[in-house]
Parts: structure tokens; C-alpha cells; sequence
């Protein structure tokens, strides 16, 4: 019977592998992304990284759905989100998994920093690695912040007016700072107009091609993890190391005895 | 191209500085081991985040009204201790150092950390400068993140 179905299924789904092997070279594209072997021992710890990376494709997914209803404007931004939560349906759910992995998310990409951090995964080759996701943290945070005063309601109104008051006391472009995110001399429509293109178009435009070099040059150098991965290794280079050196001072040994 | 690294120590190999870092001494597949770990978690964290929308529902405070002066905003919890790092630097000869200079600062330390790390070997154990230097920058978020919500509770309706 077993035998049967998967003679049966073979049948069918090698044609269609075959079929779309020819025209896109798919399947071999799979193979290779899938049968990369990676380090066996932290396991748990390596999935801080893609746990990061399905929060982000969740704030994505679900800012998209958000959008359907969101009116970004000061008259009815609030009574939008208003309505989502009470009218829509799965309104709550929506906008529920938006807040919540996004809190989630700051706590996980935090766990990732210092996982990369403690195991030394930054050091050479992976430099440049570690300086996007140096980025990629920032650019998170300030869509958690910029998120908050979409709400245009008291809270994340007033938590802009601080965050712009302290970016007002930057120096020198103080004042530059504090105009372009008011956009103008006080807060009004076009405030709510700026923090909407900086989260919604702004951020997640400059974020998405940092997470695909993030990934890229993972792929490319390969997942170091930790040294405690290679102490088979280590101790063997160790042991090479010592009897050379051992070697060259018996040489020299015997030259001084000449 | 990825390099295929494959298995511990070969038989015959020389290890040398270059390639002792080249393959672990043991692997699994991505797929579907690693995979499968991934998922786990993932689904784990969806889970969490579904219960967690119909049991603490999104909040939503009341409309935006201009011309309130006495409201006092609270950051979410990830800038608490931000937030309560200010209240070390008052005043307006301050605030810079402690709002932009500071973190400026710090953030070009992260971007520097590769850099600056010069200590052999990768696990932590054998540098112990960055290991203490981070654990001292946990220590201050932790604590300002402590300090924040304290005070946060002493004074529910606005701090001094
Ligand atoms: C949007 C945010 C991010 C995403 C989606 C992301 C995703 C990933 C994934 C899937 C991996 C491989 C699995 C793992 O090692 O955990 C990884 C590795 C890595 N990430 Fe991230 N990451 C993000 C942010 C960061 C941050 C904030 C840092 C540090 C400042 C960072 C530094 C690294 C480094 C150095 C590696 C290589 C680790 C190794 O080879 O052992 N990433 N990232």
C-alpha cells in the first residue's frame, strides 16, 4: 500500500519537478539552499536569528493588513484603529500580533545581538555582518518608536513630543532635527504625515534589502556559531603547534651545543 | 559560491591557523534539523503572540487632543531605561550629552566592536575586555531599566 502511494506520488510530482527544473532551475536552486550543513551544538541558540526573521515578516505581513484601514490623517488616524478593534473583523487579532511580536521582536533581536556578541561570530570574515545588524537594530527600534505616535492617541503623541524635544537637543542640527520631524514649526497633520511615511514606507524599504545582504553574506561565509564548536580542531592545531615548537628548540638546542 | 564544509577532522588533514575554523566538528543539515528548530520556535512565538492579542488586547489611549499641557507620556518599556538615564543629566547643558551625544557615542562603539576586539580566540573566556565591557552596558540597562520602572510605580500619575 505504502509502496503504491509513493510510486503514485512520485509519478506525479517528478514530472512537474522536472518540468519547472528545466524552465527556472528551481529545484536545484532548493538543494543547494537546503543542504548547507550547519553547526550541530547550539542549535536552539542559532534559531534567535530566524525567530528575528519571522517577527519582522509577521510586522510586515500584518502593517500590510493594518493598511487597509488605516487613515493617516489627524481627523481620523485614531478613530481608524478605533474601529479596527471593535468593527473589523479579526481586527483585534491583527492589530494584536502587530503589538505584541513587535515587543516580542525588540527582545529577540536583543537575544540575537548578544548571541552573535558572547559566541565572537563578528570577528573576520563576519565583520560587515555584525556592522548591518548594527543597523538593522536601529532601524527596529525606530519603527517601535515611530509606531507608538501612529496611534495618534495620547500616549504615543506625547512620547513623539518627548522623543522630538530630546532630538531638538542635538547639537548643532537641533533645531533641523525637531522641523523635519514635525514637518513644520508645531505639531499638526503634517506630523502625522511624516511619522507614516517613515514607518510605513521609509523604514521597511531601507530594512528589507538589509536583511537580504544580512542573510546573503550568512550564507556566503557559512554559520560560525561558537568556538566551542571546533575544540576537536583547535586542540588538534594545538597539538600540531606545540610539537613544532618543541621541534625547533631541540634544533636549537643542539646548534648551541654545536 | 558557499564552500561545502562537511565533518570534523578529516584523516590526513593539517590543520593550520587558516582553516581550523572552516567546518565545525560536528553538523547537521539545515534541512531539515535545523529547520525543524526554527519552525519550533517560530510557531511557538506565533502562538504566543495570538494568545497574547485576545488575552491583553492592543492599548488605545484617548484621541489626541493638542491642547492638553499636564499629560505625561510613558515610553514603552524597551526606552524605560533610556528614559530614566535622562534624569542623570538635567537641565539644558546636559540633555545633549545624555539624549544624543551619549548614544551617538555608543552606537558607534557597536558599529567599532569588530574593530576594537583584538583579543585572539572567539569565545568569550579568552576576551575578557569585551565580555566585561559588555556585561557592564547590560548592568546599566538592566538597572536604568529597574530604576525606570520603580519609578515609573512610585508615581503613577506624572514623576517629578
Ligand atoms: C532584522 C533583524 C535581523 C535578522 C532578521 C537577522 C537574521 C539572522 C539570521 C537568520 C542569522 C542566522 C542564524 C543565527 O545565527 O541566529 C543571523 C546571523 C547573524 N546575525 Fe543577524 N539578524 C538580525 C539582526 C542582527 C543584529 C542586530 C546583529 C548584531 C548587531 C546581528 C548579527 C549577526 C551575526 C554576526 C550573524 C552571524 C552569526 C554566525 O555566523 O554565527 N544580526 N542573523
Amino acid at each position: 500500500m505504502i509502496s503504491r502511494i509513493k510510486g503514485w506520488t512520485l509519478g506525479v510530482v517528478q514530472p512537474i519537478a522536472d518540468w519547472t527544473e528545466e524552465r527556472t532551475g528551481v529545484v536545484t536552486m532548493l538543494e543547494h539552499f537546503l543542504y548547507e550543513p550547519v553547526p550541530k551544538r547550539g542549535k536552539w541558540l542559532y534559531t534567535l536569528g530566524s525567530a528575528t526573521l519571522f517577527l519582522i515578516n509577521l510586522q510586515f505581513l500584518t502593517g500590510i493588513l493594518l493598511l487597509f484601514y488605516y487613515v493617516p490623517t489627524t481627523d481620523n488616524a485614531w478613530d481608524s484603529i478605533y474601529y479596527i478593534m471593535t468593527d473589523v473583523y479579526f481586527g483585534p487579532l491583527i492589530r494584536g500580533i502587530h503589538f505584541w511580536s513587535a515587543n516580542i521582536l525588540m527582545i529577540v533581536i536583543g537575544m540575537h545581538m548578544l548571541r552573535t556578541f558572547f559566541s565572537g561570530a563578528y570577528k573576520a570574515p563576519r565583520e560587515i555582518n555584525w556592522v548591518i545588524g548594527v543597523v538593522l537594530i536601529m532601524l527596529v527600534t525606530i519603527l517601535a518608536f515611530t509606531g507608538y505616535a501612529l496611534r495618534w492617541d495620547q500616549e504615543g503623541f506625547w512620547a513623539w513630543e518627548v522623543g522630538i524635544k530630546i532630538g531638538s537637543y542635538t547639537p548643532f542640527v537641533g533645531a533641523y532635527v525637531a522641523t523635519f520631524l514635525l514637518g513644520g514649526d508645531t505639531a499638526g497633520p503634517a506630523t502625522l504625515a511624516r511619522v507614516f511615511v517613515i514607518h510605513v514606507w521609509l523604514l521597511p524599504a531601507a530594512l528589507a534589502p538589509l536583511i537580504g545582504i544580512h542573510l546573503y553574506l550568512l550564507r556566503k561565509h557559512g554559520e560560525f556559531g561558537s568556538e566551542f564548536e571546533y575544540s576537536k580542531r583547535l586542540a588538534e592545531l594545538r597539538e600540531r603547534q606545540q610539537i613544532e615548537e618543541y621541534a625547533l628548540y631541540e634544533e636549537g638546542d643542539e646548534d648551541s651545543r654545536g | 559560491m558557499v564552500e561545502v564544509r562537511r565533518g570534523p577532522v578529516e584523516k590526513g588533514e593539517v590543520i593550520t591557523e587558516e582553516n581550523v575554523y572552516d567546518r565545525p566538528d560536528e553538523t547537521i543539515g539545515f534541512f531539515p534539523s535545523q529547520i525543524v528548530a526554527d519552525l519550533a520556535v517560530s510557531a511557538a512565538l506565533l502562538a504566543i503572540v495570538v494568545a497574547l492579542s485576545y488575552l491583553v488586547p492592543a492599548p488605545l489611549t484617548e484621541p489626541v487632543d493638542i491642547s492638553t499641557t499636564t499629560y505625561v507620556p510613558r515610553p514603552e518599556w524597551f526606552f524605560m531605561f533610556y528614559d530614566q538615564m535622562l534624569m542623570f543629566f538635567p537641565g539644558y547643558a546636559l540633555i545633549p550629552f545624555g539624549g544624543i551625544v551619549i548614544p551617538t557615542l555608543v552606537f558607534i562603539l557597536f558599529f567599532a566592536v569588530p574593530w576594537l576586539d583584538t583579543e585572539p580566540g572567539h569565545s568569550p573566556v579568552k576576551r575578557p575586555f569585551m565580555t566585561i565591557v559588555a556585561f557592564l552596558i547590560i548592568l546599566t540597562v538592566v538597572f536604568n531599566l529597574l530604576l525606570g520602572i520603580i519609578r515609573i510605580l512610585n508615581f503613577p500619575g506624572g514623576s517629578p
